[in-house]
């Protein structure tokens, strides 16, 4: 019974999604006939692509990091909201994620656009005779991206908060520590695993963004998979889409299982007692 | 004429467990006569509520072969048996009230509307909820849901009847209580009922036979009666209830035992706890407690630990005290290879 | 979970911050739908309801609102029908192979879109000369298989077993209980996977990126391609519009079915 249900699923993915992908990234390796690098060799040569990856893995990191550095006081600050906030904090939380990418991106192009807010303010002002162009920089991608992703970031961290068993804290505090010292030795680490899962989640998400890079970035400030469209596109370069189409699957995998092992490797080290390492199961 | 027929049972894990070879149940053969009520006993994991499900056809067995009424079932797949099942959790369906649970079966069945909403409003007021009928499972209690459940499997009229240790979830005085009801319908019912529990108690005040289970397969298969005072194996004993098992060669006393018998076993109440020098094996009180009528004493004696008991208001001793036991032998139970053993 | 462990005000300012920065652009892209300049100045210095009426002339947007609409109705749809059953063998059958099956059918998650779309467009249109529109269907499907599993087994999860059991033993048949007490119980569960699905399927842009071209087009594709062109606040006039139609459908989604229980 189980093969009669799982079958059409199955069949579905097989054929529709696991096959094109493969020999699209099968694609990459070969070149006239024969198995190889010879594709990815070609494409790190030109220093626009190397430009373009550095770009997009540097941008990721750095969105990374500040979806954590606003996302964990920000996730703490929801935990201790009141019930009757909670909710509507929660709903504000999560319905931009069902929002079109595109209409959340176009308010950056309101606002940094040649007449937009910033440039509006700073004309007037008097600060600068011309309005300076904000929009296709890498600072507006990466606010993109950021605003893009937190919910992300958010939605891992408060998750975590909430599993923590109840009054380890307040354990910590009896126990004679200060806030700060139970909050990075006891709530930090045991929420690790919420910072690992919305980290990976931004930076993969952040690295296979087509949309805000895209509108924010342009031409000027390519990524990753703009790249990718312009190649084909433009160039009808297939190998070097099937190159980055392979880097871009290559990186988000890398980074998950990195991430995985170091959550994994720390935890085992956190036995129950919390205090006495034991051997890794 | 056995009305339910099992022979050679066999069914594996569903997954393979680590440490535990062989099969969840395994040989297994038992028969029950029309009308009866019969219990399957034993622990957890023993595979009494594999052999139920086996029988209602909600498990595939490996090896073996069911009879219902004459006709081989063990193939036929589980809504064509006929066979009502009551579980542990109940299930009852949680977006139907009372009366579409019990009219489930029914509708099934394609009854006329007149006649299935006279025979399921009968069922719920057998069970004393005809007043609820339009009331959802998560609205009643416990208690109330069990007996919904009851009635939803007893309204289809099945040939046979499963429960699967319905009343484990109860609290203890309501579940004396629905023992006692239980009774009641199986004997109105006319019903064959096949009941799993891990009770002792309860096997022994609703059954006409009790099979007692261990690591699938059956120990002993016997009248209430039989089961209480003549346990056949140390397991059953100790199941039972049978506070004292000595091996053979390490009684605590002389006894002329025919050569077949392994262990003997006394229940504590054949153990009367007394004043230190009296005739008998003298110990030390290890522990006591308090039992309402009589008081339950551990004492180390050179023979072993034995539990022993004395009337409340005339056992002085505490722990550490010098008693002397009196066995009385008349109420061992002999436990040995063959089955014809007399007790004493 | 009580407070103290952080100062508390660090705590509220970073979310006071996250929340505007989040919820100010849907505010901004408002105020910029209803402005009466040609161009995006911002803050306009009228307000005028010509932007709304304009989006309602444009060709491209008009026919690439049908398509999106279709496709997200038939892909939706095709999610449901393959993904419902493969989460009830998932959630309640123990089989070989089990994690691996289920490893396969949320790998779309992983996979960039724009990586299937190129290569639904290489290997189904160009080699087996499959129609875009199929290849559309097919790919926007794909992605929304994940969802649609991952959602109904969630509900699956929380569904006791036994209540299946209890239907067969009085005479159900397995797909007949399947009927009569699974679907009636995870209804919330359902109708949420239908309603991710759609808005994922409706707002998705890199598969639909290589899969559209000339007569077939999806409504964020002709948004991005006007953008290329044009520079008045048309977009952001309809991007408020899909704004408040997607709050009204969560809005309801939540009232009505828990939402949010079940993504």
């Amino acid at each position: 019974m189980p093969v009669w249900l799982l079958m059409p699923s199955l069949a579905f993915v097989a054929a529709f999604f696991v096959a094109p992908v493969a020999a699209l990234l099968l694609g990459a390796f070969r070149l006239d006939g024969v198995w190889g690098f010879g594709h990815f060799s070609a494409f790190f040569a030109e220093p626009l692509n190397r430009e373009v990856y550095w770009r997009t893995v540097r941008l990721a990191g750095l969105a990374t990091l500040a979806a954590a550095c606003i996302g964990y006081p920000a996730a703490l600050a929801i935990v201790r909201l009141p019930a009757r906030w909670r909710g509507l904090v929660t709903a504000l939380v999560i319905l931009p994620l069902m929002v079109s990418p595109i209409a959340r991106t176009y308010a950056w192009i309101v606002l940094l656009g040649r007449n937009g807010l910033v440039n509006s303010l700073l004309v007037s002002s008097g600060s600068v005779q011309e309005p300076v162009p904000l929009l296709y920089t890498e600072a507006a991608v990466w606010l993109g991206l950021l605003q893009l992703m937190l919910p992300l970031m958010l939605v891992s961290l408060v998750s975590a908060l909430e599993n923590l068993p109840a009054d380890v804290e307040h354990a910590a505090r009896s126990l004679g520590a200060t806030p700060l010292q139970a909050f990075f030795k006891v709530t930090l680490p045991l929420t690790q695993e919420g910072l690992v899962l919305g980290g990976t989640l931004v930076f993969t998400g952040c690295v296979t963004a087509y949309i805000t890079p895209a509108l924010l970035g342009g031409a000027k400030v390519l990524m990753l998979e703009t790249l990718l469209y312009q190649k084909v596109n433009s160039g009808g370069d297939l190998p070097a889409a099937s190159v980055i189409a392979v880097l871009l699957l290559l990186t988000t995998v890398a980074v998950n299982q990195l991430l995985r092992r170091a959550s994994a490797a720390r935890r085992t080290r956190l036995a129950p007692s919390g205090a006495v390492p034991k051997a890794a199961t | 004429m056995s009305y339910l027929r099992i022979a050679g049972l066999g069914v594996a894990y569903a997954k393979p467990r680590k440490g535990a070879a062989g099969n969840a149940v395994d040989a297994l053969s038992l028969a029950v006569p029309q009308g009866q009520l019969v219990s399957l006993l034993g622990p957890s994991g023993c595979g009494k509520t594999t052999t139920m499900r086996a029988i209602a056809g909600l498990l595939a067995p490996a090896a073996g072969r069911i009879e219902l009424a004459g006709q081989d079932i063990t193939h036929l797949p589980a809504h064509k048996r006929d066979i009502g099942l009551v579980f542990q959790s109940y299930a009852l369906f949680p977006h139907l009230s009372l009366f579409d649970n019990v009219a489930f079966g029914l509708r099934l069945r394609k009854m006329d509307a007149a006649e299935l909403t006279r025979r399921t409003l009968e069922a719920l007021t057998s069970v004393g909820l005809a007043d609820y009928a339009d009331r959802l499972p998560a609205q009643l209690s416990g208690g109330q849901q069990q007996r919904v459940a009851l009635a939803r499997a007893l309204v289809i009229r099945p040939r046979l009847l499963l429960l699967d240790e319905p009343l484990s979830n109860l609290d203890a005085r309501l579940r004396v209580e629905m023992r006692a009801e239980l009774r009641r319908l199986q004997r109105e019912s006319g019903i064959t009922m096949l009941y799993v529990t891990h009770d002792q108690d309860e096997a022994l005040s609703l059954s006409d036979r009790i099979v007692v289970m261990r690591d699938g397969r059956i120990e002993q298969d016997d009248t209430p009666a039989v089961l209480y005072n003549r346990p056949a194996t140390p397991f059953v004993a100790t199941f039972m209830g049978f506070e004292n098992l000595f091996e053979r060669a390490r009684l605590p006393l002389a006894m002329n035992l025919p050569p077949a018998v392994t262990h003997v076993a006394w229940r504590a109440q054949a153990v009367a706890v007394q004043a230190p020098g009296h005739k008998g094996l003298q110990g030390t009180v290890q522990s006591r407690s308090y039992a309402g009528d009589r008081l339950e004493f551990w004492v180390q004696t050179a023979a072993g630990a034995l539990r022993g008991v004395a009337p409340a208001d005339a056992a002085p001793w505490g722990e550490g005290d010098a008693v002397s036991l009196a066995i009385d032998i008349g109420r061992a139970a002999l436990i040995g290879d063959d089955r014809t053993i007399p007790s004493t | 979970m009580t407070g103290g462990s952080r100062p508390g005000w660090f705590c509220a300012a970073a979310l006071a911050l996250a929340l505007i920065f989040l919820v100010g652009p849907f505010f901004v892209v408002f105020i910029a739908g209803f402005s009466g300049e040609e161009t995006l100045v911002f803050p306009p210095r009228s307000l005028s309801w010509r932007w709304m009426a304009h989006i309602f002339t444009v060709e491209s947007f008009a026919a690439s609102l049908r398509t999106s609409l279709v496709v997200a109705v038939v892909s939706t749809v095709a999610a449901l029908l393959l993904g419902v059953p493969a989460a009830y063998v998932l959630v309640r059958r123990n089989f070989a192979g089990k994690e691996l099956v289920r490893t396969l059918l949320t790998l779309p998650i992983i996979v960039p879109g724009i990586i299937v779309g190129l290569a639904l467009l290489n290997y189904m249109v160009l080699v087996y000369d499959m129609p875009v529109t199929a290849s559309l269907l097919v790919g926007h499907t794909a992605m929304l298989l994940p969802y649609t599993v991952r959602v109904v087994s969630g509900s699956l999860n929380n569904l006791r077993l036994d209540i299946e059991d209890a239907a067969v033993t009085l005479g159900a048949t397995r797909l007949r209980a399947f009927w009569l007490v699974v679907v009636p119980n995870i209804r919330g569960g359902l109708i949420s996977a239908a309603v991710l699905a759609f808005i994922t399927s409706f707002n998705q842009v890199p598969v639909s990126l290589f899969l559209t071209g000339p007569g077939i087009s999806t409504l964020p594709i002709e948004m991005l391609a006007y953008m290329e062109t044009n520079y008045d606040p048309s977009i952001a006039a309809l991007s408020t519009l899909m704004v408040l139609f997607t709050i009204i459908v969560v809005a309801g989604m939540e009232r009505f079915f828990g939402f949010t229980r079940h993504v």
